[in-house]
């Protein structure tokens, strides 16, 4: 994001811009850095094709984009990569979805002469961030950290992640939007996984989304946010938030989500307004026998830590699955 | 100066023609593309094009790494319109130039002109938002109906949009389809619009989808055969390189959007066939940021939630 951030409203928030190129900042021990590039050629999306062991892959993997956000003093490193994404995909294996056209192709398809292909084109995933930590070999040495105590952990916890707070108007001093994959699923609607990223004075926020929208079948969104406040620098706190919302178009169409299903297009072109459907759906109750191979999902809102500096607490709240 | 030649200098500064205009062009279009086959012959030297998807400004490097029409020959395989930000005037210089030079010039049919995916892809909403009213569209798309579903070069190369369809075996079969109608959703046509190539499958795959052919080597190897060609060359899916050869050399994907949708970053590629057919693939990239006077590449900061 080339935002014009006034250098001293950087300075104010003792921050200051990443150098030799790099695309972020550092600020209160962290050093925030997103990574924009062009999507795999053919010879690596074949190499990745390899170690993840499958022979389908998005339409566009943008491979080599990624945010990293770094806490310097543990050499804890969030981050968001296509790669651990499709990992997961892969680990997940949801049956396909079906187009509506489906239904007439059945007549006209052979089985016995046709190979039907049935791994999850969607690439619908749980990935939820990754995480490393590089170890201070010196550190280590003296026993200041062990390995065992380095690594970081969720827990379940009470708190939740301010929204009122978020919605403040604070200046922003780094905001980005990275996308990691996104197939047009043969021009019948799209899946797209993105992260964002805002950098505030007080705190940054992210959200990693999972969107699908299978035309006249089903949407679904998988976000994953994670707030963190910079109000203690030594012992940060991050709160991580996932929600799994799905509902095909018959149940959006239903309750009156969709207009007119028939004209779905106009409806959810659009990522924003596709999320606003789908957002507006009532939530709480699952709606079964979807066929979709879903249990009904509890979302987590989770704090990480690592021991050496981060305190751990739980907490639980609701989530809404609706098919 | 004729209007036609007016009104394609003004296409080509990438401004929008007035709708009593499109109106017109597109009468004189519909006159010109009835008359052609579903299997439209194409004489060499002749340069082959992938999808467009409305991006203009690459459009014309396409035209600059290629040549002008009509010094140079050229064949469109479909999917001028969506995603892209200029789908109006890339279309509509591309349908003025088929107007003004018919013979130098072929347009066949891809998957995205088609009334329903343009209201989904972007085509309609841009019309919308360029007239005020989707009359454009409607014109424009009742063309789309007209347009070619294939092309033969010099009898030796077949060139469709999108692949092969498990009811057609021979180019006849081809010539006998009543093409002008909406695509519909199923059978031949559809399939010459839709299906890819997949190196996982020998014979005939069905996507996941359920809906949607894929087509193995054994399938594209008997088709040539059966019609006598040397090769397939289509589009219809992205290639980074801008040009990809399967099935030892029996079928070749050409992509021309380069930097798809403004992020790709991939390159794009037509294929140059000289009078005796030699190949030569001219690899581009997009055009520079600032010749293009596209909306601002990023979005603005965004307090999401």
């Amino acid at each position: 994001m080339e935002v014009e951030v006034d250098e001293k409203e950087l300075k104010a928030a003792g921050a200051e811009p990443l150098t030799d190129g790099r695309h972020g900042l550092r600020i209160h021990g962290w050093e925030i850095e997103s990574r924009k590039r062009s999507i795999l050629s053919s010879s690596n999306t074949e190499l990745w094709e390899q170690k993840l062991q499958t022979c389908h892959m998005p339409e566009m993997v943008f491979g080599d984009s990624g945010l990293f956000l770094n806490h310097v003093k543990s050499g804890a490193t969030i981050h968001f990569n296509a790669f651990d994404a499709l990992v997961g995909w892969k680990k997940e294996a949801l049956p396909p979805v079906e187009v509506p056209a489906a239904a007439q192709w059945k007549f006209r398809t052979k089985p016995s002469q046709q190979v039907i292909l049935d791994y999850d084109y969607t690439f619908t995933t749980p990935y939820s961030g990754s995480e490393t930590i590089k170890f201070d070999a010196d550190k280590l040495e003296r026993g200041e950290i062990s390995k065992e105590t380095g690594n970081l952990h969720w827990e379940d916890c009470k708190e939740k992640i301010d929204v009122v707070a978020l919605a403040s108007k604070e200046p922003i001093l780094f905001y980005d939007e990275v996308v990691l994959y996104e197939d047009e699923l043969a021009d019948s609607g799209v899946s797209l996984l993105t992260v964002k990223v805002r950098v505030m004075p007080s705190s940054w926020f992210l959200l990693l989304r999972f969107w699908l929208r299978v035309d006249g079948a089903l949407m679904r969104l998988r976000d994953t946010r994670m707030h963190c406040s910079f109000s203690d620098d030594a012992n940060p706190i991050i709160l991580r938030e996932s929600c799994w919302r799905e509902a095909t178009f018959q149940a959006l169409a239903a309750v009156g989500c969709l207009r007119n299903s028939s004209r779905f297009n106009h409806l959810d072109s659009s990522l924003v307004d596709g999320v606003f459907i789908i957002q507006s759906f009532p939530v709480g109750i699952p709606m079964s026998d979807s066929g979709f191979g879903y249990p009904y999902v509890e979302g987590l809102v989770k704090k990480i830590t690592s021991k050496t500096l981060f305190k751990t607490k739980r907490h639980r709240s609701v989530v809404v699955q609706a098919f | 100066m004729s209007d036609l030649d007016r009104q394609i200098e003004q296409l080509k500064k990438c401004e929008p023609l007035k709708e009593s205009e499109v109106k017109a062009l597109c009468l004189k279009a519909m006159e010109i593309l009835v008359e052609e086959s579903n299997v439209q012959r194409v004489d060499a030297p002749v340069t082959i094009c992938g999808d467009i998807h409305g991006q203009f400004y690459d459009m014309k490097e396409l035209f600059k790494v290629g040549g002008d029409c009509p010094k140079t020959n050229y064949l469109f395989l479909g999917d001028f319109v969506d995603r892209g930000f200029y789908s109006v005037e890339t279309f509509l210089l591309l349908l003025a130039l088929k107007v003004r030079y018919p013979d130098r010039i072929t347009l066949i049919r891809g998957n995205h002109e088609s009334r329903q995916i343009t209201q989904v892809y972007g085509f309609y909403d841009e019309c919308l938002r360029k007239y005020g009213s989707v009359n454009v569209w409607r014109y424009c798309t009742d063309i789309f109906d007209y347009l070619s579903l294939s092309a033969l070069i010099e009898n030796k190369i077949f060139s469709v949009h999108g692949g092969l369809s498990p009811a057609i075996t021979t180019l006849d079969q081809i010539r006998t389809i009543d093409r002008k109608q909406e695509v519909p959703h199923d059978g031949g046509m559809c399939d010459l619009l839709w299906s890819d190539p997949e190196d996982i499958v020998d014979g005939w795959g069905l996507s996941p989808r359920g809906a949607g052919f894929l087509f193995g080597g054994s399938v594209v190897t008997s088709f040539n055969h059966a019609n006598n060609i040397d090769y397939i060359c289509r589009a219809h899916q992205l290639v980074m390189e801008g040009y990809k050869w399967m099935f030892n050399n029996q079928i070749v994907t050409v992509w021309s959007a380069p930097n798809y949708c403004y992020r790709c970053g991939n390159v794009a590629a037509i294929l140059e066939l000289d009078e005796n057919l030699n190949k030569q693939f001219r690899v581009f990239d997009a055009a520079p940021q600032e010749s293009r006077g596209a909306p601002a590449k990023k979005p603005a900061p965004d307090y999401f939630l």
